[in-house]
């Protein structure tokens, strides 16, 4: 029934599954350049601007800091979910999600710079301790009997939240390193044992994955304003920056496909499946930030609906309104029709698309805790450009540096006649 | 008419000629062949679904999909109205400070008619497209055919396609592998 023709030989000759040497190095060192120089722009306007301005610039930044983790985070997810759910189709497309979970590392430079900044940003601005920048729990004067913060003294400290963060960072990259290397070994020996290590390691890892990245999304966002509290905010984080991975593999993908690679083991059935995903993770997305809207909206407690309260007054009406639309009504009408699925050029579209949206909707969580200045500061775009575009320009280098498959994995055979049958 | 018009050897109207095919192979193989011919009014009986057969049959996509999204539409649309007209306009009444149309307390109830809507209209455009409840089928005249239940694969083009020639099919079905051809009566 299957009209492919299998010639192994074929699809792993090297012109299929390799790029050529310096392929892509033009756009890497360009996006670097880029990134890099959008995030000194976006130091030196913290540094040399008021103490508003400083704010805004730490917020952006950490927004772009949040971003370019949230590729590799979510990337690894997926991988991990690939190994332990021993799917098959993945296999000739894993590889890319993988190249982008290994930049998870990325996490502590972008980490202890935040701090570093912040930590400048209060000697030299501090306004006698009253405007902390970024987590305004961290100054002591400014929680000095506020009866809220007493009761998470505890945890928001300074000590714990930075063994804390030394945790999930070394959660995150012994998987992310151990998944790739693994993976890696295994395009040499091509011993069907490593599949089962991969399977047997995410399946432990994942809780431990999925417990950091709700309890990295507690302290680096949710503290931002410590008064507040959502328990199902992990979650939360968690669905909306699932797509931001999703896209960019597919993307890549797709991109890489256009210059003629991966013939076979990049086909419209795989295409389909990872549109399903985005399909999949919008809805998903709808549905925990509703639920999330939905209790605090009914419960009506002042502290919980602050945050809500300051996204839906002016001058956050128009994104507030906005996003719920942009990033669930009309993918989830776009996303659903089958010829649509299975377009290359529509899904390219998508891909962007939804990155772009994932990167409003993010600083749409973020940006609002600065009060007094509006949506869209020019410090807005430099800071949060900066650091995705560091990160883009490490991805594409990274997909350059090997084979564009994992070249024996044992289930590759299935991948390449996958089919979808409905 | 053109059914009646077609009798079997016994002077019996014709519905079809069936031929039976050993084995989900040999009978996509097959379908494939009738299916460039141009026969437009046949079928295959499987005991279980085949990966591929509907693009060995030529098939079209299935229709239901826009009956289920009919039923979306209507069940959000009936929802929502029944909800405003319940709670803003029929018996308005003050429940925790909320405005009378207060659209996320009515997000639960709406996506669950749309769910159901959707799921009803689905079942109820299959039953309709696939021409069901039917309460006979001269195919279920023949023991042969009683077999598709179990491990048989049966091809039965039927004398109301227009390019039907009781000889010409026989020979068909049996240049395709298929076993033990025979009419089937209306």
């Amino acid at each position: 029934m299957s009209t492919v023709n299998l010639r192994h030989d074929l699809i792993l000759a090297d012109d299929n599954i390799r790029l050529r040497e310096g392929a892509g190095r033009g756009l890497s060192i360009a996006l670097l350049g880029l990134g890099a120089l959008l995030t000194v722009l976006a130091v030196l306007g913290a540094v040399a601007g008021d103490a508003l301005t400083a704010r805004t610039a730490l917020f952006a930044l950490h927004t772009g800091f949040i971003l370019s983790v949230a590729f590799p985070l979510t990337a690894l997810v997926l991988v991990m979910i690939f190994h332990a759910t021993n799917a098959g189709w993945s296999a000739t497309i894993r590889r890319q999600f993988e190249n982008i979970a290994s930049l998870i590392w990325i996490a502590v430079p972008f980490f202890f710079g935040i701090l570093i900044l912040q930590a400048v940003l209060t000697a030299t601005k501090g306004e006698g301790g009253s405007i902390p920048y970024l987590w305004k729990w961290m100054n002591a004067a400014y929680v000095e009997g506020d009866p809220a913060f007493e009761h998470k003294r505890g945890y928001l400290n300074y000590g714990f939240f930075l063994v804390r963060s030394l945790i999930y960072f070394a959660i995150w990259i012994g998987l992310s390193f151990a998944l790739n290397s693994i993976s890696r070994r295994q395009d040499e020996d091509g011993d069907p044992k490593h599949t089962i290590t991969l399977g047997r390691l995410s399946c432990i890892g994942l809780p431990f994955l999925a417990f950091s990245i709700a309890f990295a999304g507690f302290d680096w966002l949710m503290s931002l304003d410590f008064h507040w509290f959502s328990t199902m905010y992990g979650v939360y984080l968690f669905a909306s920056c699932m797509v931001l991975s999703v896209a960019l593999g597919t993307l890549t993908l797709i991109t890489l496909s256009s210059f003629g690679k991966l013939a076979v083991a990049f086909t419209e059935e795989h295409l389909h499946d990872l549109a399903k995903l985005l399909f999949a993770f919008t809805v998903f997305w709808a549905y925990i930030a509703f639920s999330q809207y939905f209790l605090i909206w009914y419960a009506n407690i002042p502290e919980e609906t602050m945050f809500f309260q300051v996204r839906r007054a002016e001058p956050w009406t128009g994104l507030s309104v906005a996003i719920p639309i942009a990033h669930f009504i009309l993918p989830f009408i776009l996303l659903l029709p089958r010829p649509l699925r299975r377009s290359r050029g529509f899904i390219s579209f998508m891909c962007v698309y939804l990155i772009i949206i994932q990167m409003i909707e993010t600083y749409w969580m973020i940006r609002p805790e600065v009060y007094g200045v509006g949506p869209w500061h020019w410090l807005d775009f430099v800071g949060i450009v900066g650091p995705v575009a560091i990160f883009l320009g490490l991805f594409v280098a990274k997909v350059a540096s090997g084979p564009l498959i994992p070249l024996k994995d044992p289930r590759l055979h299935e991948a390449l006649k996958h089919k979808n049958h409905i | 008419m053109s059914a009646h018009s077609v009798t079997s050897s016994s002077g019996a109207p014709l519905h079809a000629i069936m031929a039976e095919f050993p084995n989900p192979a040999v009978v996509s193989h097959a379908a494939e062949k009738i299916r460039d011919l141009g026969y437009s009014k046949w079928d295959v009986y499987s005991p279980f679904p085949i990966h591929g057969i509907d693009e060995a049959m030529g098939l079209k996509p299935s229709r239901v999909s826009f009956f289920a999204g009919a039923g979306a539409i209507s069940g959000i649309t009936i929802a929502l109205l029944m909800q405003w007209w319940m709670s803003a306009v029929d018996y308005p009444m003050v429940i925790g400070g909320k405005p009378y149309f207060a659209w996320e307390q009515y997000f639960p109830v709406t996506f669950e008619l749309a769910v159901l809507m959707t799921s009803i209209s689905a079942i109820v455009g299959m039953l309709t497209l696939n021409g069901l409840p039917l309460l006979h089928h001269p195919m279920a005249k023949k023991e042969r055919f009683l077999r598709v239940g179990d491990d048989r694969f049966i091809i039965a083009i039927e004398a109301a396609d227009p390019k039907f020639n009781a000889d010409d099919i026989r020979k068909l079905l049996a240049d395709l592998g298929g076993e033990h051809i025979d009419e089937v009566e209306e």
